[in-house]
């Protein structure tokens, strides 16, 4: 046995060993002919996406595209994909072709130069079939880092029956929904209206967002950082207020706690996204039909501002041995109309299309939402959204900062207005020692 | 807490322990009825402490997702789901769960075989053989327990990027062969197990150093290597960090990394709702086979953990 | 159960026997010249015994000591997304020594280790003499029960934990509503320590007590006897005899939950999903290093953090160590 042991040992080393040798020797191959080699038969692109039931669209694409094969891969969702995203780049290999990365995210890939520009593989020419907004998003300096593929213009689902029930009309103002909230928990200390969670930072910035507020404005690497101008602070204490009123929750949102408080009628609202409405249906099901949707709650009554949560794009990575193969993937993937389809009615994404917008099969009632024409009103959402906000190209290091100092604001340490202003000084810091030049 | 290494805190210990009888054991009285009746009823109260998380995951891997939100947590419901549940782990993504089990089960034999022969060939040489910077490189081995792995994390992807190993199987098994924690058992264990004039009589022999390890210590070190070989086995089955870096690709995800994954979905989107059965199941799944090695390697595991602790 | 000192002396005579073969099997030794007598004792004292470590040692340096190395290297340089790397000496160790961040989460640790890990392993050693002594009987059962949280995957031990907590959802508070009590706090500011605390003792006692129960089973019972016929308690015995004869067992464990607990990770890491206001990204140390490095991109002023808290952890393991070989000499 040991014998035996010894033996299966020995090869295993050698095997290793052996393997080591040939990676050394392969990489070393690859750097010595500059990367590239000439593609014939069929390529095989890797593609990381947390969509779920995506293989149907790809199944589609293969079928037509028979000199490429997409190997879809869910490594996680958000976050846990950039970590994995970035350690690859940093490593020099790793990396999938292709990726999904949220709006947000785009431009520190960017910026380290590590995103293909499409615009040399013909991507300008779909730029009209795509909500101007999300081109702007996408492209920097000219040249194109990504597809959008989805988008989240905002909206308010709330309970139909909680408003009716305490007798309340649904609030086309924040000041309306400042006093509802407090009405409505006076009524009936165990509902709230909103859930205030502070680790959400991409949801705090899409409020910041629709206020029109502009925290950076970047222009290569010089940047302006307004994190705590008027509008800003004005966000920050309207919710103070809210906080400090008692009159919503400041739980953190996306855990069993909050889905079961969706369900359960002790949230009244959700300030939320186009993609939302499906989801609600998902883990709220036994609230079916007692939920609408209106716009947002305006600044300015009269108004139609509105601004954009979440929504992704598809960007071929640097590392990608086939990167026309790849381009023509994520343009086919979000501009062909039978893929559009399935992202959109299959998959429940809210388009970042023109086209998939004005399509009447998008136009449907929803039971759910007591036969309202959800979209409808999201639609029009997507024309409101501010068109010149822009994110800093180390958005992952705000998002933190602003959480840590939101949730020290909810703990009761610091005002929500200290907590902008430390908030804007942590981040000016940074990207001072990161190197970029910071203007007023 | 975080483990050690890949080996999780704590040490073998004799083999030499020794089952004595109930009359040498105690201090000769035996307690009086209500003291005994007292310290059980207190050694059961622990017992439901640390089985009760283990009964929720039972529980709960009988219960549909609308149940295991609306029935009370620590009793079934009136419908029992598990089959249910089991065709859906197994099933669900092509059957993904199945990769993920065999992936553990390979990563940990192969990690455990391996970490524990190289681990036995250290310690012995520690132990038993005299050479110029022994103390020096053993006190470098055991000092590297210290530095978090956070610090290895980017590094580690590196190199192994650089070797182009990762997102490979090797990724996570060549690391898990190192156990510092496991050198420093077998050395301990060969010190106490090993006589050294049974050595040395080997020696005048004219046997080979070669020949003593493979025909005289080995032999007498296998319950050391037992140990090391289950605690090596725990700690990779269990492992969750080193595979979170150094693979991308779910097709070789271990249990831990697919599970969590899972769980992340099942929070964020609602088009994998069903996942929080799937988590529960396969959570309940993964944990199974380790309790059952448990139950039949209990020698091991009790007579070999203190062994670390012999020295000092 | 457990191998008797007769298996493993029979297993020792086995092994002699076993020599005498090896005897026949060997060449005989002969005189040899000079050089070649010097060449046979490096080879023997050198060549021999790195021969042995070579596997280990190997993997060692690629997988521990040339990443850590690496590390240590990079963290005397900064790295701007724009301008790459530059040297900067010991800056940003003095920055670690300056970051209110990497103190908090030291804190935080330290509150655990000074609270937790006595309980815990009082816990386990309570529960060791309990079952080394014969009031009870079925230990197999309690010892195993005791024992099975360590099989859990401490992500999914902190995940099931999470559930249990949960004010909604979470039996405890479907109890206490049933009572009309308020939720228990356990995810509150207040509440969220304690709560760890509770994952790390339920996790790691059982798995402690074996250690220490294992030392206890291998005492020699001839031990007791004299105090036995002074008429000494149970519980004097432990205090007098049992407890000092595994103190290096207790050392051992003591150890390993300073190592452990200072680099505590897991568990806050997970439950940061479920109370991501009161979890922030530098609750401990360990878990600043990771966000610092994976999610704020500052590599190198990550690798300085981990090996601050290498030094702290070093620090901690070391003195203790002093202070009980101390009290050992007196």
């Amino acid at each position: 046995m040991n014998r035996g042991l010894l033996f299966c040992h020995a090869r295993g080393m050698a095997k290793a060993g052996l393997l080591l040798l040939l990676a050394i020797s392969i990489s070393s191959y690859l750097v010595a002919c500059g990367g590239t080699p000439a593609s014939s038969g069929p390529v095989t692109l890797t593609f990381w996406s947390w969509v779920p039931n995506l293989q149907q669209a790809i199944d589609l694409f293969e079928k037509s595209h028979p000199n490429i094969k997409i190997k879809w891969q869910n490594v996680g969702s958000g976050g846990t994909e950039y970590t994995k995203l970035t350690t690859a780049l940093k490593a020099g290999s790793g990396a999938p072709d292709v990726v999904q990365i949220e709006y947000a995210y785009l431009p520190q890939y960017i910026l380290s130069g590590k995103l293909v520009d499409l615009s040399q593989y013909g991507a300008n020419d779909v730029k009209d079939q795509f909500i101007p907004w999300t081109w702007a998003q996408v492209t920097s300096g000219g040249k194109v880092y990504a597809i959008p593929q989805d988008t989240g213009p905002m909206g308010l689902l709330y309970r139909e029956d909680i408003f009716k029930k305490y007798n309340l009309p649904v609030p086309t103002t924040w000041d309306q929904y400042a006093q509802e909230a407090i009405q409505l928990h006076k009524a009936n200390p165990k509902i709230y209206i909103t859930d205030f969670s502070p680790s959400d930072g991409p949801w705090f910035f899409s409020l910041l967002w629709q206020a029109g507020s502009q925290p950076f404005v970047v222009n290569g690497t010089t940047l302006k950082i307004h994190l705590d101008d008027a509008a800003a602070l004005k966000v920050a204490n309207y919710w103070g207020n809210l906080v400090k009123s008692g009159a919503v929750s400041t739980a953190a949102d996306w855990n069993n706690d909050w889905y079961a408080a969706l369900q359960n009628g002790t949230l009244a609202t959700w300030i939320t996204a186009a993609w939302a409405p499906s989801d609600l249906e998902g883990f709220a099901p036994k609230s079916a039909g007692l939920w609408r949707v209106a716009p947002l709650p305006q600044w300015t009554a009269g108004e139609q501002a509105s601004a954009n949560w979440g929504g992704s794009t598809d960007a071929v990575t640097t590392q990608c041995q086939h990167p026309a193969e790849a381009a023509e993937f994520v343009k086919w993937l979000n501009t062909n109309p039978e893929a559009v389809k399935i992202l959109t009615q299959k998959l429940y994404l809210f388009p970042s299309q023109k086209s998939a917008l004005q399509d009447p099969s998008f136009d449907t009632a929803n039971a759910f939402y007591g036969g309202q024409q959800v979209n409808r009103i999201f639609v029009e959402s997507a024309q409101e959204v501010n068109t010149s906000f822009q994110w800093s190209p180390f958005q992952d290091y705000v998002f933190s900062q602003l959480q840590n100092q939101l949730a020290s604001a909810v703990n009761g340490k610091i005002s929500f207005e200290q907590a902008m202003h430390n908030t804007q000084n942590a981040v000016v810091a940074y990207a001072r020692s990161q190197g970029f030049t910071v203007v007023s | 807490m975080a483990r050690i290494g890949s080996l999780p805190a704590g040490g073998p210990v004799a083999a030499t322990t020794r089952q004595t009888s109930a009359q040498a054991r105690t201090g000769g009285r035996r307690g009086g009825w209500t003291l005994r009746g007292l310290v059980l009823l207190f050694l059961v109260l622990m017992l439901v402490y640390f089985v009760i998380p283990l009964f929720w995951l039972v529980v709960s891997a009988t219960k549909t997702n609308d149940e295991l939100f609306s029935t009370f947590g620590l009793w079934f419901a009136p419908d029992f789901h598990l089959l249910q549940n089991l065709h859906d782990v197994f099933t669900y993504d092509d059957g993904i769960f199945v990769t993920w089990l065999t992936n553990s089960a390979y990563y940990a034999v192969v990690s455990a075989l391996g970490a524990s022969l190289i681990a036995t060939l250290a310690g012995y040489a520690f132990a038993k053989l005299s050479f110029p910077g022994r103390e020096l490189a053993f006190a470098i081995i055991l000092g590297t327990i210290m530095v978090p792995n956070t610090a290895l994390a980017i590094p580690t992807y590196l190199l192994l990027s650089k070797v182009g190993l990762v997102n490979t199987p090797l990724a996570i098994i060549l690391p898990s062969l190192v156990t510092p924690f496991g050198v420093y058992l077998m050395r301990v264990y060969a010190e106490q197990a090993l006589p050294d004039d049974l050595l040395d009589a080997a020696r005048v022999d004219g046997a080979s150093e070669w020949l003593i390890f493979w025909r005289i210590a080995l032999r007498l070190l296998a319950p050391g290597f037992v140990t090391v070989l289950l605690l090596t086995f725990v700690g990779t089955w269990n492992n969750f960090f080193l595979p979170l870096v150094v693979t991308n690709n779910p097709a070789y995800y271990p249990l831990t990394v697919g599970l969590a994954n899972w769980n992340q979905l099942s929070q964020a989107f609602s088009g994998s709702r069903i996942l929080y059965t799937l988590v529960i199941t396969g959570s309940l799944i993964s944990v199974v086979p380790l309790i059952i090695g448990f139950l039949f390697l209990q020698r091991y595991w009790q007579g070999g953990l203190t062994f670390g602790s012999l020295r000092s | 159960m457990i191998p008797s000192q007769d298996m493993a002396k029979h297993s020792q005579a086995e092994a002699r026997q076993q020599a005498i073969e090896i005897q026949e099997l060997a060449a005989p030794a002969s005189r040899l010249p000079s050089a070649l007598r010097f060449w046979r004792g490096w080879r023997r004292q050198v060549v021999i015994p790195y021969l042995f470590l070579l596997p280990f040692l190997l993997l060692f340096s690629f997988f521990l000591l040339v990443p850590l190395l690496y590390a240590l290297w990079t963290s005397f340089f900064v790295e701007r997304l724009i301008g790459g790397m530059t040297f900067v000496g010991w800056q940003n160790y003095q920055e670690v020594l300056r970051d209110g961040n990497f103190w908090e989460g030291v804190r935080n640790v330290l509150l655990l280790l000074f609270t937790q890990v006595p309980l815990m392993l009082g816990l386990s050693l309570l529960l060791a003499l309990l079952l080394d002594s014969q009031i009870v009987r079925l230990k197999t059962i309690f010892r195993l029960g005791y024992f099975l949280p360590y099989a859990i995957p401490s992500v999914i031990g902190a995940l099931l934990w999470g559930y249990l907590y949960s004010a909604h959802i979470g039996p405890f508070a479907q109890l206490a509503e049933l009572l009309h009590w308020p939720p228990p706090p356990f995810l509150s500011a207040a509440g969220l320590l304690p709560s760890i605390a509770n994952i790390l003792t339920w996790q790691w006692t059982g798995y402690n007590m074996v250690i220490l129960y294992a030392a206890l089973q291998a005492i020699p019972p001839e031990l007791y006897d004299a105090a036995r016929v002074d008429g000494a308690s149970g519980w004097e015995i432990a205090r007098r005899i049992k407890i000092p004869l595994i103190a290096p067992a207790l050392v051992l464990t003591v150890v390993f939950s300073i190592i452990g607990t200072l680099q505590l990770f897991n568990e806050p890491q997970i439950m940061t999903a479920i109370v991501p206001n009161l979890i922030q990204d530098h609750y401990t140390p360990n878990l600043y290093a990771y966000n610092l490095a994976f999610t704020n991109q500052q590599y190198n002023y990550a690798a300085a953090v981990s090996f601050v808290l290498g030094a702290v952890v070093f620090v901690f393991s070391y003195v203790f160590m002093l202070v009980t070989y101390r009290r050992g000499q007196r």
